[in-house]
């Protein structure tokens, strides 16, 4: 009969279309942040050097006309100036187009070409407006698309792919373009999920566990075990996140800290983190978990006040049943739901909490973070880039609609109250 | 406050031999926030060897917290037991035992089940796993004798189709079968005492009866005694072979439960009779009788008779003086300055 309950709940499920879709996109997630622990298919260093020009447009797509013009204008000042320094050479080797570096270095072949692509972009500039041109369809604008393309190739042809990046890795690295510094915004929004995944379940995991470690302790024995769980949760809860995070980021600065760690430790930490610890996610975890198990504890305590009072416990004490038995085989089986719901909590809200905590420049200190991306695309929003921004709200919107859907039917599915 | 009982054995033809728990001055008392409170004042009773002894009174008359306190239930930190106090079981005073003993006694020796089947089961294990458990802790026996003695014993508690019930989860169960469970449970050791605290008491009638009828069956094959704990005289009428009524903390009267239920010799254990309603003893639209007044409260109990206030014979003896509990016959004990009784003999 229990077995009917069980494939019940997971008819239930399985007829339930959004919380199918939603339970595959996390496991994507999940799957993403995994092989991204495991292996090294992109590291660290890969979301931080430049692989293309700067704030290139995803899936191919070309900037507006003026941004264009402008762009190559940029390109074009940039090797003016070199040409013009007594260095030229040295000056020439320096030139960069976000990541693509010059090729042509014979100065003279590079004023003769200047001069061409100049005169060209001279004439587009007689326009008044380009992009009004083009969005109205008036009869010149093909023609001048043409001329734009002309100087825009010409342009690129002067420079030249730094060894390494070709190829089908080098699409995927430009699929969503890249950012003002020319940084692939794919790569960093991937890594992103990464930094997400592993806050979630770190900051979910440590704090339901100590939660109902501490929770069970405080509810069942009650007396002065209970008087001093509920001072350290109330001390800790009086503690906001960002404050701790403010004061944890100072302390691990300067890598005093970690030399102190190291000593204790004879470099095992130094070793398993593979780096300062400032430089990891070890200060936003200290600072997630120190607060976010007070929220199972408090309501888990409760839970045992209310269950150790249940005749099924008393039972359990009548017939004889040593009090660590009675905890860990009759009170912790009937908190499991109260566990389960606690997490799906806290992996959702210390995933918020990274993302702003990231976007003050409080969270995660090296690397991408979706946080950090949507603090950086301020200003390209206003030059009406929206690509990092874009993917860095898609890429968390999903998770997160994911699996606030999920949750939503799970509670619909398992409570019995809601039959249908 | 002396009890009688001690200095004066009573004169039955009992042997220790034959007693399998003596309460002695048992009196229990809670620190609360309005000072110490005194809920069990110096109760003595004997439960003898496969006897039925129940415990009948109101709400709060200390009855439950007299169970408890022989299986040492209560919250250590703030109960306290008197210095004279005893619960004897094998010549051992079980106050003075340790948690780590007590744990060998309770489910092994003194076996206990409550008042709410409903919840006496753990939601989340099977029945089989927990009858099992009790079985685990308590004995040596292997797995399959652990199946083959589970079975048994939800046979002996009458449950149909035992080999199916093994695998279901108590939400599966009705009521009457949980409490037969509960009752399993309970005996899967073969205890010495069974105490039940008001375990019909959430049960509709037909399965109250039921119950009933089952445990003093069983009570009969195993010898094992039962304190029934109850609030409902039909209920000790069915089961018991004595009584003991208790009054605010104390024993007012103890007796042969056909003696109390003709010619109960307290005035309150008379009141009690007369309040349960009799078909066609009364007119149409005549109220139900009740007992005048309020139990006093724990914090100021009257230092004379506790009852005296509600009582119909009161006289200003009763105000002023504690009555002892005083034998009057053959196995029976009140506490009144005037037992109502026709052949009063020991009046001191």
């Amino acid at each position: 009969m229990s077995d009917d309950t069980q494939s019940r709940s997971m008819q239930k499920f399985l007829r339930h279309r959004p919380a199918i879709v939603s339970l595959a996109i996390i496991v994507i997630y999940v799957m993403i942040a995994a092989t991204l622990l495991l292996s090294s298919v992109v590291t660290i260093e890969q979301t931080l050097r430049p692989v293309g020009p700067f704030n290139l447009p995803g899936f191919g797509g070309q900037k507006l006309p003026e941004k264009r013009l402008s762009d190559i204008e940029r390109d074009l000042n940039a090797i003016n100036t070199a040409l013009r320094r007594s260095d030229t050479q040295e000056q020439l080797r320096g030139v960069r187009s976000g990541s693509l570096v010059l090729g042509v270095t014979d100065p003279q072949q590079l004023r003769t070409e200047l001069d061409d692509i100049q005169s060209t972009i001279d004439r587009l500039y007689q326009y008044e407006d380009l992009d009004l041109m083009v969005e109205d369809g008036t009869d010149n604008a093909p023609e001048m698309l043409e001329q734009l393309g002309v100087a825009e190739s010409r342009t690129h042809a002067l420079f030249q792919l730094p060894p390494g990046q070709t190829g089908l890795g080098r699409q995927l690295e430009l699929l969503l373009g890249t950012d003002q510094q020319g940084r692939s915004i794919l790569l960093r929004g991937i890594w992103s999920v990464r930094v997400a995944i592993l806050v979630g379940f770190v900051t979910g995991i440590v704090s339901v566990i100590l939660g109902t470690t501490l929770g069970l302790l405080s509810g069942y024995f009650g007396g002065w075990v209970d008087n001093v769980i509920t001072w350290i949760y109330s001390t800790f809860a009086s503690i906001p996140n960002i404050v701790l995070l403010i004061v944890l980021s100072f302390a691990f600065s300067g890598g005093e800290f970690d030399d102190i760690v190291n000593g204790w430790t004879g470099g095992l930490v130094g070793r398993l983190v593979g780096g300062p610890l400032e430089e990891t996610l070890v200060p936003v975890f200290i600072a997630f978990c120190a607060t976010y198990w007070i929220g199972p504890c408090r309501v888990i305590r409760g839970e045992a006040l209310k269950l150790r009072e249940l005749e099924y416990v008393q039972a359990a004490q009548v017939l004889g049943y040593g009090r660590i038995r009675i905890l860990l085989r009759h009170m912790l089986p009937n908190v499991a739901h109260l566990m389960l719901i606690n997490f799906s909590l806290l992996f959702i809200g210390a995933i918020k909490s990274e993302v702003i905590l990231s976007f003050l420049g409080l969270g995660v200190k090296k690397g991408p973070s979706w946080g950090i991306m949507i603090n950086q695309s301020g200003q390209e929003v206003i030059n009406g880039f929206y690509w990092q921004i874009g993917t860095a709200t898609v890429f968390m919107f999903g998770l997160v609609l994911a699996f606030n859907i999920l949750s939503d039917a799970l509670q619909d599915i398992l409570d019995p109250r809601h039959v249908g | 406050m002396s009890q009688s009982s001690t200095h004066k054995p009573a004169p039955d033809d009992r042997t220790s031999s034959d007693v399998a728990l003596s309460v002695r001055q048992l009196s229990t008392s809670f620190r609360t926030g309005q000072g110490v409170v005194t809920a069990v004042d110096n109760v003595s009773f004997d439960v003898m060897q496969g006897e039925a002894l129940g415990i009948v009174g109101e709400s709060g008359c200390g009855k439950s917290v007299t169970a408890r306190s022989i299986m040492r239930l209560l919250p250590e930190h703030v109960t306290s037991y008197g210095s004279d106090s005893r619960v004897e079981y094998q010549g051992d005073n079980l106050l003075d035992y340790s948690e780590r003993q007590m744990r060998d006694i309770r489910g092994d020796r003194i076996a206990m089940i409550f008042q709410e089947p409903m919840t006496a089961l753990n939601p989340v294990f099977t029945i089989g796993s927990q009858l099992d458990e009790a079985l685990v802790y308590h004995t040596t026996l292997k797995k399959a004798q652990r199946r083959a003695r589970v079975l048994e014993l939800l046979d002996l508690v009458e449950i149909p189709s035992p080999d199916r019930r093994y695998r279901e989860y108590p939400h599966q169960l009705s009521g009457g079968m949980r409490q037969r469970v509960v009752i399993a449970m309970a005996l899967a050791c073969e205890p010495d005492i069974l105490i039940a605290d008001e375990p019909t008491t959430a049960l509709d009638v037909t399965i109250q009866s039921q119950i009933l009828r089952l445990m003093n069956d069983l009570r009969k094959k195993s010898g094992t005694a039962i304190l029934l704990i109850t609030h409902d005289l039909g209920v000790v009428a069915q089961m018991c072979d004595r009584v003991i009524v208790m009054y605010a903390g104390q024993i007012v009267e103890t007796a042969p439960v056909d003696d109390v239920f003709h010619d109960g010799s307290h005035p309150y254990a008379r009141a009690l009779l007369d309040s349960i309603p009799q078909s066609g003893g009364r007119k149409h639209g005549q109220r139900l009788t009740t007992i005048p007044g309020i139990v006093p409260g724990l914090h100021n109990m009257p230092k004379a008779c506790r009852f005296a206030d509600r009582c119909e014979k009161k006289e200003d003896r009763c105000e002023q003086e504690l009555p002892l509990l005083e034998i009057i016959d053959n196995q029976r004990q009140v506490r009144c300055h005037f037992p109502q009784h026709a052949a009063v003999t020991g009046a001191s």
